[in-house]
C-alpha cells in the first residue's frame, strides 16, 4: 500500500505537524494549519510532514482531503490503541517520534485535544511551546511566532530557544489551500517493544448534544458586546440573524456573564471569523476580540463611542446607542 | 484521607497590566493581582470531592507576596493549607519553568491523588501549565474536565473535547485542569474561614527549600522569549456616521442592501 | 454620610454580603422580578458563606452573634434585592421561636442544620380571618395521645413550600383565649401537611409565599414549644426581636434607590443642566439623606439596644421597623419621580425598590399596629 519506515530510520530535521482525528476524519484545523507551515517550511527548505495516529487506515473517511493538502509527505501510526484520545499513549508516540526524527518544528491545531496533547510533549521533552500563534514568519533562519497576548493590545512576537520549535496554532486564521502533487505516505512502524498501554481508559462518550456552531465558516456574522446592556437584549441578535442568514458571535466579557455560551466567542482563544460582512453591535474592539475578525471583508461597527478601536478599524461605523439601534433595524427588517 | 492539590494564580485585574519593557514579561509584583477567575472551578470542585470522599485540600500559588490574599480567599473557600512559592528567582518564567517549579513542590507534597488546576489563566490564556506539570512528574493529565467522581479506587474523570464528552477511568495520581463552565453555582467563600484565615499566614518555599536549579528559573529557564510586543496601532478606515438612531438605521439598511443580504 | 465603626468582624461581613450582592443577586435581580422566580442559588450561596448561622448560638454551630449583625446582613443584601433578602430574613423570623424558646433536645435536633444553611425555616401566624387581629386564629391542634393533630390553614407565610422548618401558631384550648394558643414546629414532610398556591405579588416577587394547609396533621407531642398556652408569647417575642430586620431591610432598598436616583439626577441634561442642580431636585435628594440616616441610627441603636439584654424591646423594635419601613416608602415614591419617565419604565429598578418597598409598610405588623404597640408602650413610661 505505501511505504513502511522504522520508527529508527525517520527522515530528519524537517517540519512535523499533528493531524488530529475523529471517528476517521481529519479534522479541518489540522489542514487550515499546513497553509503558513508550508511557507515556513520552504523558507527554511525542509519537508511539511502531517504526522496522524489512528487505528485503521480504512476507517479513513477524508482521505480525498488528505492527498490534496499541502504536505509532502503523511506519515502514518496504525494501532487499535490509538482509537480514541489518551493523553499520555498520544504523547508518548509523538515523543518517541520527535526523538527519532529531530524535527526543526512540530505543530499543532489550538483545539481542545492539541491544546491537551502538545504541553504533555513539551513538558517530556523540556521545550518551549507557543500558544495560540496567529501569524508565523522567518527571520534570520529561525522561526517568529505572533500571537496576542496579556489580554490588551498588545502583540507579542516570540521565538523558541530550545529545539523542537513548538507551537499551537488558532483555529480558523489559515485557509484551507492544495497543494501540486499528492504527498509521499508511509507507515511508521515501531519496535516490537513499545508498550501500547494507557493509564487511561476510555469508557463511555457522550457526543455533544449541541450542535457545533458554523461560526467560523460563516459568511455573515453579527456580533454582540457588553454595549447591548444584558442578556434579553443580547438574544435579539438571535433574530437579526435569522433574518440575515448570518451567525452570533460574541465578545469574552459577555460569554462570561452568561449571556450566550462560550462557543460564541470570538477572540484569542475562541473562534476566529473570516466573514464577508461583521457587524459588531456595542463592541469596543479590544485586541482579545478584534484578532478573531480583523480579517472580515466588510467591518461595520455600532458603538456610542467614537474612538472605540473596532470604530477606527470599521468601514463603516455608527455612533450611537447600540442595544437601540438592533431594536429599530429589527423593527424595520421585520416590518 | 485523599489529598487533592489546588494550584492557583494571581493574574492582573483587567486594565492594570504593566509589562516589563525590557524583558516583555508581566510585571506582577506592582500590579493589583485578583484570583484567576478560571482557578474558582477548580476550587469548587475540590471543596465537592472534599465533602464527598472526605479529603484534605492544599492549595499552593505561585508568585509574589501579593498573592498571599488570593491563598487566604482559597482557605475560605475550603482549602485546609496553603502554600506560597516565591522567589525572586522565578519571575519571568513561561510555562515551563512554572511546570518545574510547581512539579517540585507537588513532588514534595507525595502522596497525593489529585492536583486541580484551573483550565487556563485570563493573561497567558495558554492552557498549558496543566499537562505540562504532569509531564514533568511522569503522571496523566486530563483536560477540560466538568466531574470527577470515584469508584472503588480509580477516579472517573468527565472531560469535554469538541465532539461532545467521554468518560475516562484513571488510577491517581494525575492532574486536572477543570472547564470554566463545569459548574452552575460555585460557591462564596465562608464567613467562619475567613475569620479564622485572618490570624493564619501561608507556608512559604522558595527555590532553595524547593531545591531548585536556578537556570531551570526565570527567564533563563524559559525557552520561549518574546523578542518584541507592539501595540496595534488602528487605523481609521472608513466611514463614521453620527446622527439619530433612525438614520443610522436607514444608512445600515441601504448597505446591507449594497451587499445583497437583504432583498430590495 | 454617616459612618459606622465597625470590628474586624463586621467588616469582613459587611464585605462577604457585598461579593455575594454583585456575584449571585445583581446581574439577576430584574429578572427574577420580572418573570417572579425563586432562585434558590443566592440562597446557597448565603447558606455556603455560613450566613444563616449569624444568630444561632456558638454551641449550635452558629456565630452567636446578635440583632445588629443579622441588621447589617440583611440591610446590605436588601441593597442587591430585598426578595432575596425576605426569604433570607424570614428564616431568621422562624429560628427565632427555636433560639428563644426551644428546649435543649428541640435546639440540637434543629438549630445546627438552620445554621448550616442546610434547613430554611418560615413562620405561620396569619391566616385568612386573622391578620392584624392575629388573636382570631381559628388553626386548633388537640393532643392525641403521643401527638398532636392540627387542622386549619394559614396564609401569606412566605419561604411557603420552600423551608424544611415551619413555626406554627395553633389554638390548643379555644376556652381559654389568648392564652389558648400554642407554637409548635411543623416539619415539610409531616403527614397531612401541605402547600398551597404560590401568590402573585406586587413586590418582593424572587421570594415565595405561600398558603399552608393542615388537614389532621399529626406531629410527635415533642415538636410543642415551650408549654401550651404560650403560643402568642413565644409570637410576640419572636417578632419583636425580628422587626428590626424588617426595618433594616428598608434602610437597603432606600439606599439603593437614593443611589441610583441621584446618578440620574446629576447626569440627566434638561434645560441645559443636570437637573440636580434644581433646588426641587437637590432638596428632595437632602431630604431623602437626612431620612435614611435617621432611619439608619435608629435600627443600629434599637439593634444594639436589644443586644445588651434589654427586657423590655416590644416599643424600641417596633419604632425602629416603623419609621424605616415609612421613610423607604417615601423615598422610593420620590426616588421613581426625581427619574421622571425614566423611573416608571422596569428596564430601571427603581420601581422594583418601589413595589418591594410597600410590602414592609404591611409585614410583621402592620405599620398601624406598630403605632399602637408604641402607643401601649408610651403608657408604660408616662401616665
Amino acid at each position: 500500500m505505501f511505504e513502511k519506515i522504522k520508527l529508527e530510520n525517520l527522515p530528519k530535521e524537517n517540519i512535523l505537524t499533528f493531524g488530529e482525528f475523529y471517528k476517521g476524519k481529519l479534522h479541518n484545523s489540522s489542514l487550515e494549519i499546513l497553509s503558513p507551515l508550508k511557507n515556513i517550511a520552504k523558507s527554511l527548505n525542509k519537508k511539511l510532514i502531517l504526522v496522524c495516529l489512528i487505528d485503521s487506515f480504512k476507517n479513513i473517511k477524508n482521505l480525498k482531503e488528505i492527498k490534496k493538502s499541502l504536505a509532502d509527505e503523511v506519515w502514518f501510526v496504525i494501532n487499535s490503541e490509538l482509537k480514541d484520545f489518551k493523553d499520555d499513549l498520544y504523547t508518548e508516540v509523538l515523543t518517541q517520534i520527535i526523538k527519532s526524527s529531530q524535527p526543526y518544528g512540530f505543530f499543532f491545531p489550538a483545539t481542545k485535544i492539541g491544546m491537551s496533547l502538545a504541553p504533555r510533549i513539551a513538558g517530556a521533552l523540556k521545550v518551549g511551546l507557543c500558544a495560540h500563534v496567529n501569524y508565523l514568519e522567518v527571520k534570520d533562519n529561525q522561526i517568529v511566532m505572533s500571537r496576542p497576548t496579556y489580554g490588551e493590545n498588545i502583540i507579542a512576537k516570540l521565538v523558541s530557544k530550545s529545539s523542537p520549535v513548538m507551537a499551537t496554532i488558532s483555529l480558523g486564521v489559515f485557509n484551507i489551500k492544495y497543494g501540486k502533487e499528492e504527498p509521499l505516505m508511509k507507515e511508521i512502524i515501531f519496535p516490537e517493544n513499545f508498550s501500547w498501554s494507557s493509564k487511561l481508559k476510555i469508557r463511555n462518550f457522550i457526543p455533544s448534544k449541541k450542535k457545533p456552531t458554523k461560526l467560523s465558516t460563516a459568511k455573515i456574522v453579527v456580533s454582540g458586546g457588553r454595549g447591548l446592556k444584558n442578556k434579553e437584549t443580547f438574544q435579539k441578535l438571535f433574530e437579526l440573524a435569522e433574518i440575515l442568514g448570518a451567525e452570533v458571535g460574541a465578545t469574552r466579557p459577555v460569554c462570561y456573564e452568561g449571556w450566550v455560551e462560550e462557543e460564541r466567542m470570538i477572540g484569542v482563544s475562541g473562534v476566529t471569523v473570516k466573514p464577508k460582512v461583521y457587524i459588531g453591535f456595542g463592541i469596543s474592539g479590544a485586541l482579545q476580540h478584534t484578532v478573531g475578525m480583523e480579517n472580515s471583508e466588510f467591518i461595520v461597527a455600532i458603538n456610542i463611542d467614537k474612538e472605540a478601536p473596532l470604530v477606527k478599524m470599521a468601514n463603516l461605523a455608527l455612533i450611537g446607542d447600540a442595544r437601540k439601534i438592533l431594536e429599530l433595524l429589527l423593527k424595520r427588517l421585520k416590518s | 484521607m485523599e489529598k487533592i492539590i489546588v494550584c492557583i494564580k494571581g493574574v492582573p485585574k483587567p486594565g492594570s497590566i504593566k509589562v516589563d519593557p525590557e524583558t516583555h514579561t508581566l510585571k506582577r509584583e506592582s500590579m493589583e493581582l485578583i484570583l484567576n477567575p478560571n482557578d474558582r472551578p477548580a476550587l469548587e470542585l475540590s471543596a465537592r470531592l472534599k465533602e464527598t470522599y472526605d479529603a484534605e485540600v492544599i492549595v499552593i500559588s505561585m508568585g509574589p507576596p501579593n498573592v498571599v490574599p488570593l491563598l487566604k480567599y482559597a482557605y475560605a473557600s475550603g482549602a485546609d493549607q496553603m502554600i506560597l512559592l516565591s522567589d525572586r528567582a522565578f519571575a519571568g518564567s513561561d510555562t515551563l519553568a512554572t511546570s518545574y517549579v510547581l512539579a517540585k513542590a507537588i513532588k514534595k507534597l507525595s502522596p497525593f491523588s489529585l492536583v486541580l488546576m484551573g483550565l487556563k489563566s485570563i493573561d497567558g490564556e495558554t492552557a498549558q501549565v496543566p499537562p505540562e506539570t504532569a509531564a514533568l512528574l511522569g503522571i496523566p493529565s486530563l483536560t477540560n474536565v466538568k466531574n470527577i467522581l470515584k469508584e472503588k479506587n480509580k477516579w472517573i474523570v468527565i472531560r469535554e473535547n469538541e465532539y461532545g464528552e467521554e468518560e475516562v477511568e484513571v488510577e491517581a495520581p494525575l492532574i486536572v485542569s477543570v472547564s470554566p463552565v463545569a459548574f452552575d453555582y460555585i460557591r462564596p467563600p465562608s464567613l467562619k474561614r475567613l475569620i479564622e484565615v485572618k490570624n493564619k499566614e501561608p507556608l512559604i518555599w522558595t527555590a532553595s527549600d524547593l531545591n531548585l536549579d536556578p537556570q531551570k528559573l526565570g527567564l533563563s529557564g524559559s525557552p520561549t522569549q518574546v523578542v518584541e510586543v507592539y501595540e496595534r496601532k488602528i487605523e481609521m478606515k472608513g466611514n463614521i456616521l453620527e446622527g439619530e438612531p433612525q438614520e443610522l438605521v436607514e444608512k445600515l439598511i441601504e448597505v446591507l442592501k449594497e451587499k445583497t443580504l437583504i432583498k430590495h | 454620610m454617616i459612618q459606622y465603626p465597625f470590628n474586624e468582624e463586621q467588616k469582613i461581613l459587611v464585605n462577604l454580603i457585598k461579593q455575594i450582592g454583585e456575584e449571585y443577586i445583581k446581574p439577576y435581580a430584574l429578572e427574577w422580578d420580572e418573570k417572579e422566580i425563586y432562585d434558590e442559588k443566592p440562597i446557597k450561596a448565603l447558606a455556603d458563606a455560613d450566613l444563616f448561622g449569624i444568630i444561632i448560638p456558638r454551641e449550635y454551630e452558629g456565630l452567636g452573634w446578635g440583632s445588629f449583625e443579622m441588621c447589617l446582613a440583611v440591610e446590605k443584601l436588601s441593597y442587591y434585592c430585598a426578595g432575596v433578602s425576605t426569604t433570607y430574613a424570614a428564616s431568621f423570623l422562624g429560628s427565632y421561636p427555636i433560639i428563644l424558646f426551644g428546649n435543649k433536645e428541640q435546639k440540637e435536633k434543629y438549630l445546627p442544620d438552620i445554621a448550616k444553611g442546610k434547613k430554611l425555616c418560615a413562620f405561620a401566624l396569619t391566616e385568612p380571618q386573622a391578620g392584624s387581629d392575629a388573636f382570631a386564629i381559628k388553626t386548633s391542634a388537640k393532643k392525641k395521645g403521643d401527638f398532636y393533630i392540627l387542622n386549619g390553614m394559614k396564609q401569606w407565610i412566605t419561604n411557603g413550600g420552600i423551608a424544611d422548618i415551619y413555626i406554627i401558631i395553633a389554638i390548643t384550648d379555644p376556652a381559654k383565649g389568648a392564652r389558648g394558643a400554642s407554637a409548635f414546629i411543623v416539619e415539610k414532610n409531616d403527614p397531612g401537611f401541605s402547600i398551597g398556591k404560590k401568590e402573585k405579588k406586587l413586590g418582593l416577587r424572587a421570594s415565595v409565599t405561600t398558603e399552608l394547609f393542615f388537614n389532621d396533621c399529626r406531629i410527635p407531642k415533642d415538636r410543642l414549644l415551650a408549654r401550651e398556652g404560650m403560643g402568642f408569647i413565644v409570637a410576640l417575642r419572636t417578632l419583636d426581636f425580628a422587626r428590626c430586620g424588617a426595618g433594616a431591610q428598608a434602610l437597603g432598598i432606600a439606599q439603593a434607590a437614593m443611589e441610583i436616583s441621584l446618578k440620574h439626577a446629576t447626569s440627566r441634561i434638561q434645560f441645559g443642566q443636570p437637573i440636580y442642580n434644581f433646588q426641587a431636585v437637590s432638596h428632595t435628594f437632602a431630604d431623602m439623606a437626612i431620612k435614611i440616616e435617621a432611619g439608619r441610627a435608629l435600627v443600629y441603636n434599637v439593634a444594639k439596644f436589644i443586644d445588651s439584654g434589654a427586657k423590655e424591646i416590644s416599643g424600641a423594635s417596633s419604632m425602629a421597623k416603623c419609621f424605616a419601613t415609612d421613610i423607604a416608602m417615601w423615598i422610593t415614591e420620590r426616588a421613581i419621580q426625581m427619574m421622571g419617565g425614566f423611573g416608571y419604565m422596569r428596564d430601571y429598578p427603581v420601581q422594583k425598590y418601589f413595589r418591594d418597598a410597600k410590602c414592609l409598610q404591611i409585614y410583621e405588623g402592620t405599620n398601624e399596629i406598630q403605632r399602637n404597640i408604641i402607643a401601649r408602650e408610651l403608657l408604660k413610661y408616662y401616665k
